[in-house]
């Protein structure tokens, strides 16, 4: 898919992906999120114009709050609404957390069109999040490490640490939730 | 990180999305509330003579207590989801307040014009919205931790709505040791106990709904 594609076009590629990713398609869920990003940065690109150096890291942010909150997707909506309503909720977190309130004049209904443009070029994070694993607890950062940049099956990094694959699972999950919790933290 | 690199990580292994989660997060917030505010009734007001369960008007404020308590669950779920459309569960729990409000006034239009008063103040009019309200207390924290661990992207709004439910939750409870009989009673200030746990919500919710 061309990813200049048009909003309806964009979407109407997007979603039979994502759909096959929210049933476990691990591949599809990959490429989702990598249309998704250029995607979000082109929309946070424009948004941030006085902070260049913000958007990566937002970008960054956004996906790790997209891939959280995946459960919050219902299949009735447009994925790409669903996203850029994430991003923006992060856009106005990060302004207020930069103590601008006046920055905020589009309403919610516009957001189809600003996912107009992607933005496949990444820009570099200003932040890096593998300096952030360092603080998360051991147990999590070890979870995430195996299954997540190692890239042992869940099974293997349980029996690798002793834990259940429950547990794992759980770990992971919590370290990510921890992870986004730094990253606002980080500013 | 690279962003790429972040993706690689968050697909990996990453799975089936979890399914029904507002309902999963929402459902034993309002049942561990509900329980909660129904024994804390009981255990502080005491629990009406079982004789009124024979009557209508213990299961009227239940059937209210219980309809807007599933309006406000479906409003909060809505927006604990982002770019869920909220339009009908609002008018789900606008259409359970009108047809209390008319249940009541007609039932206040029925009595003699001497008792009208009497029939909407009864003897407990200046305690019911507190006593509501704070039988509330356990079902708006809940409810709240319930809808931080999910997306809402209207803090004020999603608070709100989790006031409401925690106040129907509330009013639930609270009918269980509420001596009033009238409808018009229940309309006007079991409706104002609901109001005021909706606007803690709404206040607390940009405080402690922030993701």
């Amino acid at each position: 898919m061309p990813v200049d594609a048009s909003p309806g076009d964009f979407e109407s590629a997007l979603k039979p992906l994502w759909l096959r990713a929210q049933s476990g398609d691990d591949a599809a869920y990959r490429q989702c999120l990598g249309l998704l990003a250029a995607r979000l940065r082109g929309y946070l690109k424009r948004r941030l114009s006085g902070l260049p150096d913000e958007v990566e890291d937002l970008v960054q942010e956004t996906l790790l709050a997209l891939h959280l909150q995946r459960g919050t997707y219902d299949p009735t909506l447009p994925v790409s609404a669903w996203a850029v309503a994430i991003a923006r909720h992060k856009l106005v977190d990060l302004w207020r957390r930069r103590g601008r309130r006046d920055s905020l004049h589009d309403a919610i209904d516009d957001v189809d069109e600003q996912l107009l443009a992607a933005e496949p070029d990444d820009g570099g994070a200003r932040r890096d999040l593998e300096v952030l694993f360092d603080e998360l607890p051991q147990a999590q950062r070890q979870a995430i490490v195996l299954t997540k940049l190692e890239g042992l099956s869940v099974a293997e990094a349980a029996a690798r640490t002793g834990a259940s694959e429950s547990a794992i699972k759980v770990q992971v999950h919590r370290g990510l939730k921890r992870l986004a919790a730094l990253v606002r933290k980080d500013d | 990180m690279k962003t790429d690199a972040l993706i690689d990580l968050l697909a990996r292994g990453a799975g089936p999305a979890p399914r029904a989660l507002a309902a999963r997060r929402l459902s034993p917030a309002a049942l561990v509330g509900l329980l909660v505010s129904a024994g804390a009734a009981i255990y502080w007001f005491g629990a009406i003579p079982a004789g009124m369960f024979a009557t209508a008007v213990p299961w009227m404020k239940m059937v209210y207590a219980g309809a807007s308590a599933l309006a406000a669950a479906w409003l909060t779920a809505r927006l604990s989801r982002p770019a869920a459309p909220v339009m009908r569960p609002r008018r789900a729990l606008l259409a359970v307040l009108i047809v209390m409000a008319l249940v009541g006034a007609i039932s206040l239009i029925s009595e003699p014009s001497g008792a009208r008063m009497q029939a909407l103040l009864g003897s407990s009019w200046s305690s019911c919205p507190w006593s509501v309200l704070l039988l509330s207390m356990p079902a708006l924290a809940a409810s709240l931790w319930a809808v931080r661990g999910l997306a809402p992207t209207q803090p004020r709004a999603a608070g709100f709505a989790a006031g409401l439910l925690a106040g129907s939750v509330g009013a639930f409870g609270y009918a269980l040791s509420c001596p009033e009989a009238s409808p018009a009673f229940v309309a006007v200030w079991y409706t104002l106990g609901i109001a005021l746990t909706g606007a803690v919500g709404a206040v607390l919710g940009p405080r402690v709904l922030r993701w």
